[in-house]
């Protein structure tokens, strides 16, 4: 990854002179072989298909391949054409002017046109998508002076805006279908519509979704494959022995459990990738709840923050797909100019030794029995490597006089115990950083993401005004390099802080048959269209 | 004639007295999902991973959760009256068109087993209870307690990997080969193919069951004194077998059979889901971890239903198999 790429991008996103985008080609050896059959195993099984009202990860990974959105993303994460072939924004960052295909068809017949974006942006995804109501929350009105024309215009700029509109984020829908139906009920919604590569065909609850070539992608040529086909299989080892047999072809996300992924990939015929999640960047923490005592106290939270083993958790939990998190926001921002490593460390070799020096000068001296005090380890309730992360956890404390009781409880206990009625102390979590900080971190750090009853926002209850200005202002900054050095503060800031232990960032991984090839072609991975994807 | 009119007769009062059964459970199924901490909304939520307040209240308002219970009991209660469930908002269908999708699997899945279970079940311990404390006997009661006591999982992903990896005859799971959309009786061996693994699996567990109860109840009835009448009679050891003491010793086994259904349901969560096979079970588990309320109410009625009817035909096939049992 280049170190300019991202900035130019924001650049150019400040220069008011149009910008053409280039086609989203990645790499062009001889022409794919057309025909063949995907069979991905998606779990679990997508409660909907309305990737325009619930961003729940599974709907994303088969919503993609029927919807498009204005752009895709390249692995430097620039922009590159899809719907839209070109843009271009003013002086002041408050108008931008896409300029749109003029030979996309809806698998209905129905032309795409500027009356569809205006339509999917303001009257569904800025009401009802969960993200979206954030990501266009600058959004005056969508102007469309020509079928083929459209024009943002916004309150103040957003940057971060430029990064949500893939198909799988922004997904643009017909309007013809949803202008004046109930958006939140519509039966389109597990009948999708799309102008995308592959069109919906059927869904069997329980067992399949299957996807057919769409012979009229704008993409002429495109997409090589004849069917996709999404199964869902509930069982994490029975998934494996599936793909061990060719029954299914792929797998992203955890669907294939990592302690497999080494075994399988040994199977001939058999390969895997971390590429593809660049656009999630997850960090795995452990939240505080900084309004009860003893974590009230920044020195507490400071010496847990030291007690924790990065790469232990690491090589033993995760199985080495990871690297140490050093604070809020994902390296994978270093292309940007966003991240930077230079923050209080806490990822030191005695770093016990260190947390109990702290504890006692704190003035947690340790008991008769050898404990300082006691608390109760939440668990996310997310599978087997959350429970082992929890357990090393208790350990860990334990080193530092810390007795830890562990808790798991199911996912609507949990979010409710976390998010709605704040009563825990100290639970295992993990962000997705996003495309951007204003959609990723805004949400885990500032005050006005304290939100009772609202999920994955502020649990900790930790904030301050210095680091809320700084986001606030990062959000509108249009310059990469001030947008770089005010994120550079709020970093340093929130580490010293340590309203979190920031432990690692999570690598996902993709496993899949290698008989076919181009299946992870850009940074949203198993969240794009698949139009490249053949027999290899 | 007579007693074909006092079945009926009697399949109709008890049709009559199964409504206000099922309002009771109906009633307390309502309370007891509503016990569960967190909500729908919660959940659906938070595997999109974000949310913003406004997201969580529509999707609240949406759910009817806003609320006061006894509207949502109300409105609960209408739904079941008229037959039509309610609407699953997660899964985005009528509660339903959901269920009855996944019964006709749940049905074939039940039915191979409770047909094989039973059948096998009933054979051997027939042939064990044929000589008591032979090696026979021993070898048959020892196969039955190992498959009783082996967890239905791993029996699961132990055929997998003998049957899928290892010699690659059948598939690993589902209910159809997913890559290739057969039709006509094709799809049906392709389906048939695909039961073999679950159904056998469910079935080890079940019959193991039968064999046991069988068995004991075979040696408990040739001790009686009919048995020693017949015998006198002159009658062959064959005939006193088959057309005397059978017919008593399946009496506990009908009773049994008619209270394993209710749990057969239950069981099958496991094997639907190292299967993926897509049955109710699974449905209810999924429902229950989304805390899709309507759903998993609906699943439950469609539960209640079925012991009830099943309960029923019990007992006119235990009418059947003994006339000393009159149905009233």
């Amino acid at each position: 990854m280049s170190s300019v790429s991202r900035r130019d991008f924001l650049q150019a996103l400040a220069a008011s002179s149009g910008a053409v985008l280039l086609p989203g080609e990645v790499f062009a050896q001889g022409s794919p072989k057309p025909g063949g059959t995907l069979v991905m195993a998606v779990q679990p099984e997508p409660p909907t298909l309305a990737s325009y009202l619930s961003t729940s990860g599974p709907i994303g990974q088969v919503s993609a391949k029927v919807y498009d959105g204005l752009f895709e993303y390249d692995f430097n994460l620039k922009p590159v054409a899809s719907l839209a072939t070109s843009w271009s924004e003013s002086a002041d960052g408050k108008t931008i002017t896409f300029k749109l295909r003029d030979d996309v068809k809806f698998h209905d017949g129905k032309p795409l046109t500027s009356a569809d974006v205006q339509f999917t942006i303001m009257e569904v995804l800025r009401k009802f998508h969960p993200r979206g109501i954030n990501t266009f929350r600058a959004l005056q009105s969508v102007d469309t002076p020509d079928p083929h024309t459209v024009v943002f215009k916004l309150d103040t700029p957003a940057p971060y805006m430029m990064m949500a509109l893939s198909g799988y984020e922004s997904p643009i829908v017909p309007k013809h279908l949803f202008a004046g139906t109930d958006i939140q009920n519509s039966k389109y919604a597990n009948n999708p519509v799309g102008s995308g590569p592959f069109k919906f065909v059927e869904w069997q609850r329980g067992q399949y979704m299957r996807f057919d070539r769409n012979p009229d992608y704008w993409r002429k040529g495109e997409p090589y494959l004849e069917r996709i086909v999404a199964r869902f299989i509930g069982d994490a080892q029975t998934r494996s022995a599936a793909m061990q047999t060719g029954e299914i072809n792929y797998g992203a996300f955890g669907a294939i459990p990592y302690f497999d992924v080494a075994r399988l990939t040994k199977v001939k015929g058999i390969a895997s990738t971390t590429k593809g999640y660049e656009m999630q960047s997850p960090i795995v923490m452990l939240d505080f709840n900084t309004r009860v005592k003893p974590f009230d106290d920044v020195r507490v939270r400071q010496a847990i923050s030291y007690a924790i083993d990065r790469k232990f958790v690491i090589d033993n939990v995760w199985f080495g797909f990871g690297k140490p998190a050093t604070g809020p926001i994902s390296s994978n921002f270093a292309p940007s100019g966003i991240y930077t490593p230079d923050v209080k460390n806490y990822n030191v070799p005695n770093g016990a030794d260190v947390a109990n020096k702290m504890l006692d000068e704190a003035g947690y001296k340790r008991k008769a029995d050898g404990t300082r005090f006691e608390i109760v380890h939440d668990i996310t309730p997310y599978g087997d490597e959350w429970q082992r992360y929890g357990e090393y956890v208790k350990q860990a404390l334990a080193k530092i006089g810390i007795k830890a009781t562990l808790r798991y409880e199911d996912v609507p206990t949990w979010l409710r115990r976390i998010y709605t009625d704040y009563d825990f102390q100290f639970t295992s979590n993990w962000l997705q950083n996003l495309a951007d900080p204003v959609i990723g971190i805004d949400r885990q750090y500032s005050s006005w993401s304290i939100k009772k009853g609202t999920v994955f926002v502020n649990d900790s209850g930790w904030s301050t005004p210095e680091t809320d200005r700084l986001m606030k202002e990062a959000a509108i900054e249009t310059d990469p390099k001030k947008r770089g050095a005010l994120y550079h503060q709020f970093q340093k800031l929130t580490v010293e802080a340590a309203p979190i232990v920031w432990v690692m960032e999570l690598n996902f991984v993709t496993v899949y048959d290698s008989k076919f090839k181009d299946l992870t072609v850009s940074p949203l991975g198993t969240y794009s269209a698949f139009n490249k994807a053949s027999l290899a | 004639m007579q007693v074909a009119r006092g079945r009926a007769r009697y399949i109709g009062r008890r049709l009559v007295q199964a409504v206000p059964t099922i309002l009771v459970i109906v009633t307390i199924n309502f309370l007891l999902v509503h016990l569960a901490p967190g909500n729908a909304a919660d959940v659906l939520a938070g595997e999109s991973g974000s949310a913003t307040p406004q997201y969580m209240a529509y999707l609240r308002h949406q759910f009817g959760l806003d609320q006061p219970l006894y509207v949502q009991y109300l409105d609960y209660l209408k739904n079941v009256v008229t037959l039509e469930l309610g609407y699953s908002f997660r899964e985005g269908m009528a509660v339903r068109d959901l269920i009855l999708q996944r019964l006709g699997p749940t049905l074939l899945l039940m039915g191979t087993t409770i047909v094989l279970s039973i059948g096998v079940g009933m054979l051997l311990g027939l042939v064990a209870a044929g000589r008591p404390n032979s090696l026979r006997d021993s070898a048959i009661s020892i196969f039955a307690l190992v498959a009783y006591a082996t967890p239905l999982f791993w029996v699961g992903l132990m055929f997998i990997l003998l049957f899928s990896i290892e010699l690659g005859w059948l598939p690993t799971s589902g209910m159809t080969n997913i890559a290739a959309f057969y039709t006509g009786w094709r799809k049906v061996a392709d389906v048939a193919r695909h039961l073999v693994l679950p159904a056998l699996t469910l079935s080890l567990f079940y019959m193991a069951l039968y064999v046991r109860l069988m068995r004991s109840s075979m040696l408990e009835q040739s001790g009686m004194d009919y048995v020693v009448t017949a015998r006198s009679k002159g009658l062959t050891e064959r005939a006193i077998t088959w057309r005397h003491v059978l017919r008593n010793a399946c009496l506990p086994v009908v009773t049994m059979a008619g209270v394993q259904v209710g749990n057969l349901l239950g069981g099958s969560v496991v094997v639907e889901t190292v299967f993926g096979w897509p049955g109710i079970g699974l449905l209810a588990f999924r429902a229950l971890f989304a805390r899709d309320l309507n759903l998993l109410l609906g699943i439950f009625f469609v539960a209640a239903c079925l012991v009830i009817a099943v309960n029923i035909i019990v007992d006119v096939i235990y009418s059947v198999l003994d006339p000393r049992i009159r149905l009233r």
